[in-house]
């Protein structure tokens, strides 16, 4: 089965006064057509930027992306000229991001918002669009979305500004979501709604979803495989159940070890000990040594790659199968 | 929305009624007696004694006041003693030119200055930005009279494309006209457009890094739609504001760059009358001048909440 995504070695690196930093330092990501690949991993280890890579929405300078493949739907987005890639985008790849409060412009209302994306890709008349903006509105559960649709986003709470994200990112049937941490901005009881609004628009439409968050809840609930990113690298690849079953990775069981449940207060991912090494220098060898229980000698020396450690698992890690 | 409209009208009847006070009063603080510098060369007592009644100017300065506000509300802003009219009459006259040169001058400003501004900051870092912002500078630094008067040495002098100065009303012939009044917008808009510029360029890179600018590109939009329509929307709300405020100050009067054109608006009105002591002609033009600033900081305020939704509701 060919992928819907596949991302090989993709590197994304920052123009800053102290030199190149990168944000992302080869990654793979593969996803198939109507499947949910969560990625997850603590604040600043490179999931917006892998998005917005993908996205094609890294600004250059100071961003430079580089892979050695990124494929969507057959074709090569890196070789894609800036009108194809637009064309794609909104449409065919649609993306929700982590800031539902400053995501929509303050100057427009929510329905001119999500029918301007559907006049720039159909091309339908306003009022065409239009009343598809309201239809989508009423599929995200938008009480009385006529009404609703004429409103300024100040007008509307941060739930319901996300479901308008959702409503926009939706509304040309795109065959890939990438939703950037739909939920960390929102309440505990609006984030179980949200999810279960991607789960049942997931399952009427058959699109694909990159869902990215820091939190393993999410991931139990919307995704199939998981990807764990630390510090730019991906250091453990695995389908959802054998993930939350049997992780092989160090820094995966810290994660598990501090599973924050939805209904409860959202616990933050860096319950493990210490802190993100410095993207500008990072340790040699495993990235991961500093903060590691199991950390050897050879750990400090050379970098684990991916290997598998099961079916359709893969750890980066000198140790693992763990004892 | 109506609020916000009731509570800004509501400020501007005090505000003429302090402007007045203010113009009346300084009025007073002119050296030299009025009644002596019309009487002429021979002072005849009797006709100073004439001018002196006929100008009140025996009667206690709240009455003076009050004789002046009490015409005012009737549209009448009194006589000119030196050249014998109404000052409505005369305002009326010197309105359109100065309305005229103010409308050119701001069209300069406004195309140079808002895409200028929108394209470095688009391009921003770029040699695009590097070289707006030197225009910019220079044209912040360049004194008027010194740019009109060289103008005039090259248009007017050396290639003999422009006349000098002098202005012709539209009516005798509208070629004449612009002819007349394209350098002296020319030279008042090249100062505003700086300003422009650099207010134009500041609100779009505040613009352009957020969030829903992100959002625009994420939905395939064209850049002219993102920048032109997403971005703009929002970085024009300062930007009108300041164009509302510059073309105010161009109302009342531009003395420097009139003087130099000799074209025949405000500025040359109001200086000519302080030469001359013509009191009911300084009070006149200013007091409209100043409403007219006040009006006109209304109507941004009208245009700020069209743009602006949250004030809206
Ligand atoms: N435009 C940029 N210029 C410079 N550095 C950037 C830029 N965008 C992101 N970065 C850096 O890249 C790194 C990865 O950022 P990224 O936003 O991908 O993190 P994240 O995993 O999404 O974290 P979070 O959970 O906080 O959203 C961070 O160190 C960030 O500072
Ligand atoms: S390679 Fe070593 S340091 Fe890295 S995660 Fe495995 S045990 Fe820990
Ligand atoms: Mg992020």
């Amino acid at each position: 089965m060919t992928a819907l995504l596949e991302v090989e070695d993709l590197r994304t690196s920052f123009k800053v006064e102290s030199g190149r930093f990168q944000a992302v330092d080869g990654i793979d990501l593969r996803l198939e057509a109507g499947r949910t690949l969560g990625v997850v991993g603590e604040s600043g280890c490179g999931k917006s930027v892998t998005a917005l890579s993908i996205m094609g929405l890294v600004a250059s300078p100071p961003g430079e992306v580089a892979a050695a493949k990124i494929r969507f739907e057959g074709r090569d987005l890196l070789a894609l000229s800036a009108d194809a890639m637009r064309d794609l985008r909104g449409d065919r790849l649609a993306m929700i991001f982590q800031e539902p409060m400053t995501s929509l412009n303050p100057a427009f209302t929510v329905g001119d918002q999500i029918a301007e994306a559907i006049q720039r890709h159909r091309g339908l008349d306003r009022a065409a669009a239009w009343a598809r903006a309201v239809e989508m509105l009423r599929r995200v559960h938008i009480p009385a979305a006529e009404a609703r649709a004429h409103d300024y986003p100040h007008k509307l709470s941060g739930g319901m500004r996300q479901r308008v994200m959702i409503a926009m990112a939706l509304a040309l049937d795109p065959k890939l979501l990438i939703a950037d941490e739909p939920t960390t901005a929102l309440d505990v009881t609006v984030q179980a709604q949200i999810l279960d609004l991607l789960r049942r628009l997931r399952a009427e439409s058959g699109m694909a979803i990159l869902i990215i968050t820091h939190d393993l809840g999410v991931i139990a609930e919307l995704a199939d495989d998981v990807t764990v990113m630390y510090a730019g690298k991906v250091v453990e690849r695995a389908p959802v159940e054998a993930l939350f079953e049997a992780p092989q990775h160090p820094y995966t069981i810290g994660l598990l070890g501090s599973i924050p449940r939805l209904e409860r207060e959202q616990a933050r991912l860096d319950a493990i000990e210490g802190v993100v090494p410095n993207p500008l220098s990072p340790p040699a060898g495993c990235r991961f040594h500093p903060r590691c229980p199991f950390a050897e000698a050879r750990c400090r020396e050379a970098e684990p790659g991916l290997g598998p450690v099961g079916p359709s698992h893969f750890a980066a890690c000198w140790r693992t199968p763990l004892p | 929305m109506m609020t916000f409209l009731v509570r800004r009208l509501a400020i501007i009847l005090p505000t003429l009624v302090f402007v007045s006070f203010i113009i009346f009063g300084l009025q007073q603080l002119l050296p030299g007696d009025p009644a002596l510098a019309m009487a002429g060369e021979e002072r005849d007592p009797d006709a100073i004694a004439h001018i002196r009644k006929t100008l009140r100017l025996d009667e206690p300065i709240a009455m003076r006041y009050a004789y002046w506000m009490a015409g005012v509300v009737q549209g009448d802003l009194g006589i000119s003693l030196r050249i014998q009219k109404p000052v409505g009459e005369l305002v009326l006259q010197k309105l359109p030119v100065t309305l005229q040169l103010a409308a050119m001058a701001m069209l300069v400003a406004l195309l140079i200055g808002i895409p200028m501004g929108m394209l470095s900051a688009v391009k921003n870092g770029s040699a695009w930005d590097y070289g707006a912002n030197v225009i910019a500078l220079w044209g912040l630094s360049t004194p008027n009279f010194w740019l009109g008067i060289m103008m005039i040495l090259l248009f007017s002098v050396e290639l003999g494309w422009l006349p000098a100065s002098g202005y012709v009303p539209p009516a005798e012939g509208l070629g004449a006209n612009l002819a007349a009044m394209v350098m002296p917008a020319f030279v008042l808009g090249n100062a505003i457009a700086a300003v422009m510029m650099r207010h134009t360029r500041s609100a779009m890179l505040q613009v352009l890094s957020s969030d829903y600018v992100r959002t625009a590109r994420a939905k395939g939009l064209y850049e002219r739609a993102v920048i032109g329509k997403h971005a703009w929307r929002n970085a024009s709300i300062p930007v009108i504001t300041l164009g509302a405020l510059e073309f105010g100050q161009l109302l009342s009067g531009a003395v420097l760059t009139e003087q130099v054109f000799s074209i025949p608006g405000f500025g040359k009105l109001i200086v000519d009358a302080v030469f001359n002591r013509d009191y009911a002609v300084v009070q006149g033009v200013v007091l409209c001048t100043a409403s007219a600033y006040i009006l006109l900081n209304f109507l941004a305020d009208i245009a700020y909440m069209l743009v602006n939704p949250r004030l809206r509701s």
